[in-house]
């Protein structure tokens, strides 16, 4: 295999991820004067973190090789569940382990039928997407419900206000990925998603692999509804698709193959920060209201395309890298 | 890249070979049984509304289903080459909305206001196909940004509605009648013939399909990938176009947002279709019988008369299971076949 | 190939290089002729692209172009598109960079009350259009008392004699609106045993949507008398003159002009259509406008949180062709070369908002020679909990028409 220090290395799309960001933020900064301040930067990070939480289960995904679409159906479900039992039955933490497991059992359901029967993960998480949908629909009909206040307060402001709650959350998020890298399953499923007959032929479970990517991405997305209810503060059964759409761009502006086996989570985190600094700047910049559209579209491709430039030299080493790392039967 | 690269070597003879023997391969299999459903949720309605005719029912859900039809062999075309196109709704829209702004109403102005508005649509996808084949930008942000930036266009330029009426022959089109059979069924008829055609019975049709399964064997054999990639980005920019028109024409009038409950339909046809999202599978009449199968399927749901919530869950769940059914139950006999 | 390393060095530099140019023209973009401006105001839209919002939004812009408006008001419109979170940071970005008041077409009635509640601790006034929030310190401009749901549905159970087979086209599932629309209008027809309800689907507020749903219970359905709408109504009847040309329905909705020039031809009353044009007016959100400028500027003290604005009834014997370009001496449709036939008339109010006329609500750009009119009083809303308020009761008799008389069940 190749070396641990190779692997956790961030990958260059990811780095270059990172100029990316600082341009962009130093951009808003000088052009609105309240960018720095802690207020700020909290709603910002705010606004980031639930993005970046589905980004990152999603990348566990893209990482094996397979696609997910289920993530905005296990968000409403989450956030109606949230909204519905954290300020009674359930209190916060209830509904945290609810919410995760509900995202557990979605992720399970989509993972045993693309890898125990075989079919399209794209499609199959299409179909469970809209059920999960209509889950959503069915637990709360109409906006409402409410948000304990320990979740709604405890998530979203900062803590002796210095340091908001959201960066504590997204280093936290950072430092569970750098831990988790190095265990087996997570170096399996760099291995599964850049070759999985190799991966199988090397003796590791691919399946497993797979399924586990599935389970651990679907508990991500309940994460995200959680927090996504502490900051409305209430349920509201419909997830915009628009959100799924940004969490791929976020996965493939960090540096992620979306064919697998090459970037991480760190990436996706970073590119969900471009996604949402991006507004930021835009707006700061007084950008015609359609105009942002047009903006966002190209800021996305340029970003794609710079980190393209060195994908391209990156995937060539890599390559040569797994040619000779892989080992023969 | 590399986790296709040693299976996929010695696959692509038989991939060229499967490609070319189309129309009479164990993939027809699935096909049927996805067109079995289909009929099985129209003989379902008929049967929970007994008042209703059948041929009626068949001729709603042919006709109604026309723009996924059209829209998703466009789609095929680029998930055949492991690609997606997620600008499909937008182009629509802004086809359906040109085409209203340069007739005015005026049928006098079609013949050279729908070449112009279809060579736009095919140049949006061109572009598409030029950043994916040149600049090497994945097909999934590609087509993402491009959609949104199009849309930020057309917003900048007709505010979301057009102020011109359709063409009143577009409109006869969509909702006239020949020979007793809405014409709408005809061009169905003609298009999958033609589109089935294409993609299963040309050169260009049979080297798509080596490029899907095997981007390197592609490269050996000395395919032109780029030339076929754009043109495959470009078509399916060519389908959205023509659906926008008759978007256009079935609702005789023109919004920007007209085409975007298509994008996701025009996805699940192709997979349920039987197509391999990474690309190199599926033929063009299994996302025709993908098409028939939604549309028949939102038929069944509209009058069942359920809370939205519950639509969703059968919705999803009969997906599924159609994807269960087409895979497994012909999957040893495929197996075999090989 | 051998220059790529080179380039991916120089890169770093180059973003910078992007970023600084782009920060001189932040710069370049700011407001220079601050002293002549008063007051900053948001427009913050949802989505954009359909025919309702974006006549909303033109009105409100042609409004903010109107003198005095012009010159006091520096203005802004942002679209937020469907995603919350996108909202919550647009309005988050709107607060911080002192605005003095925000209108908002609000995603979710719900979710948005605590970026509302830092509007008001910021001092800013937040104003929602059409769709409401139920934060406490938010105001919500709509055509709530109107009851659409039950008056509608009375209307048609009326015009139908009390029996009949039906559809109901839902808007939006998961929206307060359509949640609340609902509930009156299917309290209504439950209480005529000879009303059968035959089908029904979400429309999403959508026309092509609409009317290919129409189109499959028409098949499945083909002797329904009646389809009760809240948008797609035009959609709705299209599928209807498409599929039954010779026998059409009883219909309740929105008020797309060509929708309004059907309902009041004779020729498709005597095949038995019969028609009402209410539903949701875009010209509420003009109205709001105005509503929280003289709050703003200090003409208006509001009372309440919930305004009204007066909910558009026109049933089919009123339809009265235009000849100019606004509604004057009662008319109330245009005829079909002057607008798209998806043009929606309650765009426009004579009455409340004479500054607006055709243009400006088909391009967003003042009437020339217009400055803004006072308003009249202004009527105030139900407290409708869940849907504008949280705490609070509605009136008893919330789900019941309030405008059209109810007959008696026929035997």
């Amino acid at each position: 295999m190749m070396s641990l220090a190779t692997r956790l290395r961030p990958a260059r799309g990811a780095a270059i991820a990172v100029l990316i960001y600082l341009a962009m933020y130093f951009v808003y900064a000088i052009s609105e004067a309240s960018a720095t301040s802690v207020f700020a930067i909290t709603n910002l990070l705010d606004n980031t973190i639930v993005l970046a939480v589905a980004a990152a289960g999603l990348t566990l995904v893209v990482l094996t090789g397979e696609l997910d679409l289920s993530a905005i159906g296990v968000i409403a479900i989450a956030n109606v569940v949230v909204a519905t039992t954290s300020a009674g039955v359930l209190g916060w933490f209830g509904s945290l382990v609810a919410v995760m497991l509900i995202g557990a059992a979605v992720g399970l359901i989509n993972g045993w039928l693309v890898v125990g029967l075989g079919l399209q993960s794209l499609a199959v998480t299409i179909g469970t997407m809209i059920a999960c949908e209509g889950v959503a629909l069915v637990i709360l009909a109409a906006p409402g419900g409410e948000v304990s206040d320990t979740i709604a307060n405890g998530l979203t402001g900062d803590i002796a206000n210095v340091v908001p709650v959201a960066a504590v959350i997204i280093i936290g998020v950072l430092a569970l990925w750098f831990v988790f890298a190095r265990t087996r399953l997570g170096i399996a499923i760099y291995a599964v998603g850049s070759d999985e007959n190799a991966a199988g032929l090397s003796g590791l479970n691919v399946r497993r692999t797979k399924l586990l990517a599935f389970v651990l991405a679907g508990v991500a997305y309940g994460c995200a509804g959680y927090l996504l209810s502490a900051q409305t503060g209430s349920g509201d059964p419909r997830a915009s698709n628009t959100f799924l759409l940004f969490m791929y761009a976020a996965v493939a502006i960090g540096g992620t193959s979306l064919t697998g086996g090459r970037g991480g989570v760190f990436g996706s985190v970073v590119g969900a920060g471009i996604l949402t600094v991006m507004q930021k700047m835009l707006f700061a910049l007084g950008a015609a209201s359609f105009y942002t559209n047009v903006f966002s579209g190209i800021i996305m491709l340029v970003a794609l395309f710079v980190g393209n430039l060195s994908g391209l030299r990156l995937r060539r080493q890599r390559g040569a890298e797994w040619q000779s790392a892989t080992p023969r039967p | 890249m590399a986790k296709r690269d040693a299976p996929a070597l010695s696959e692509s003879k038989p991939a060229k070979l499967r490609a070319r023997a189309a129309w009479a391969n164990p993939e027809l299999l699935p096909v049927a049984v996805v067109l079995a459903c289909a009929a099985l949720l129209i003989i379902a309605t008929k049967i929970l509304n007994p008042g209703s005719s059948l041929t009626q029912q068949l001729s709603a859900v042919l006709v109604t289903s026309i723009f996924l039809v059209i829209a998703s062999f466009g789609q095929g075309l680029t998930i055949l080459l492991g690609g997606i196109d997620l600008s499909i709704g937008v182009v629509a829209g802004l086809s359906a909305m040109m085409i209203s702004v340069l007739t005015d109403g005026q049928n006098a102005a079609l013949p050279w206001a729908v070449p112009a508005t279809l060579a736009f649509c095919g140049a949006i996808g061109m572009i598409n196909g030029l950043g994916i084949a040149l600049f090497k930008v994945p097909p999934f942000i590609m087509t993402l940004a491009s959609g949104i930036t199009f849309f930020g266009v057309g917003l900048g330029f007709t505010s979301g509605l057009a102020q011109q009426p359709v063409a009143p022959a577009l409109q006869a089109l969509m909702s006239g009648y020949w020979l007793g059979v809405p014409i709408p069924i005809y061009l169905i008829v003609g298009f999958v013939i033609i589109a089935a055609t294409f993609q299963n019975g040309t050169a260009e049709g049979r080297q798509l399909y080596a490029i899907g399964s095997s981007p390197q064997a592609a490269l050996v054999f000395g395919l032109p990938i780029s030339g076929l990639t754009i043109l495959a980005y470009a078509l399916s920019g060519l389908c959205a176009g023509i659906c926008g028109l008759l978007l256009a024409g079935y609702s005789s009038a023109a919004t920007l947002d007209i085409g975007d409950p298509l994008l996701l339909p025009t996805i699940a046809a192709v997979v349920i279709g039987g197509a391999r999202v990474v690309g190199g599978k599926g033929i063009y009449v299994g996302t025709f019988a993908g098409a028939i199968f939604l549309s028949a399927l939102e038929t069944i749901i509209t009058v069942l008369s359920l809370s939205q919530g519950l639509r969703n869950i059968i919705e999803g769940v009969i997906i599924v299971g159609a994807l269960l059914l087409q895979s497994e139950r012909w999957g040893a006999l495929r197996r075999w076949s090989h | 190939m051998n220059s790529l390393p080179r380039r991916i060095e120089a890169l770093p530099r180059s973003l910078l290089y992007c970023a600084g140019v782009l920060a001189l023209m932040g710069g370049l973009a700011r407001p220079t002729s601050a002293e002549a401006e008063n007051y900053k105001v948001f427009l913050d839209l949802s989505y954009s692209g359909n025919v309702w919002q974006t006549a909303a939004a033109n009105g409100i812009k042609a409004l903010a172009g109107t003198p005095p408006y012009d010159k006091t008001v520096e203005f802004k419109t942002v679209i937020s598109g469907t995603d919350v979170q996108h909202q919550i940071s647009d309005l988050q970005s709107m607060i911080a960079a002192g605005a003095n008041a925000i209108l908002f077409y609000p995603v979710s009635g719900t979710g948005l009350n605590r970026v509302i509640e830092q509007g008001c601790k910021h001092n800013v006034l937040m104003f929602a259009y059409d769709s409401t929030v139920t934060a406490p310190c938010a105001y919500n401009v709509s055509s709530l008392s109107g009851r659409y749901g039950a008056n509608s549905a009375q209307w048609m159970v009326n015009e139908m004699g009390g029996k009949g087979e039906m559809v109901i086209n839902h808007g939006v599932a998961g929206t307060a609106l359509t949640d609340l629309m609902d509930r009156q209008a299917l309290g209504v027809f439950k209480r005529y045993p000879g009303i059968k309800i035959v089908g029904d689907f979400y429309g999403n507020w959508n026309d092509a949507t609409s009317q290919e749903n129409t189109a499959k219970v028409l098949a499945a359905h083909p002797n329904i008398d009646a389809i009760w709408t809240v948008d797609g109504t035009y959609g709705s009847l299209q599928a209807v003159k498409d599929h039954r040309p010779d026998r059409l329905v009883v219909i309740a909705g929105q008020s797309n002009n060509g929708y309004r020039l059907d309902i009041g031809n004779q020729a498709m009353q005597t095949k038995g259509l019969k028609g009402l044009s209410a539903s949701f007016g875009p010209a509420d959100g003009p109205y709001a406008f105005k509503v929280m400028m003289e709050v703003l500027t200090g003409k208006l003290k509001l009372t309440a949180h919930n305004v009204e604005y007066p909910l558009p009834w026109v049933p089919y014997n009123e339809i009265k062709l235009c000849t100019g370009l606004a509604f004057e001496n009662g008319c109330n449709t245009f005829p079909e070369d002057k607008v798209p036939a998806l043009f929606i008339d309650t765009a426009l109010n004579g009455d409340l908002l004479p500054e607006l006329n055709l243009t400006a609500v088909q391009n967003g750009t003042a009437m020339s020679g217009a400055t803004i009119k006072p308003l009249p009083a202004v009527t105030y809303a139900d407290s409708l909990p869940g849907v504008n308020c949280t705490d609070c009761k509605p009136p008893a008799d919330w789900l019941e028409p309030n405008r059209v008389k109810p007959i008696p069940v026929p035997n």
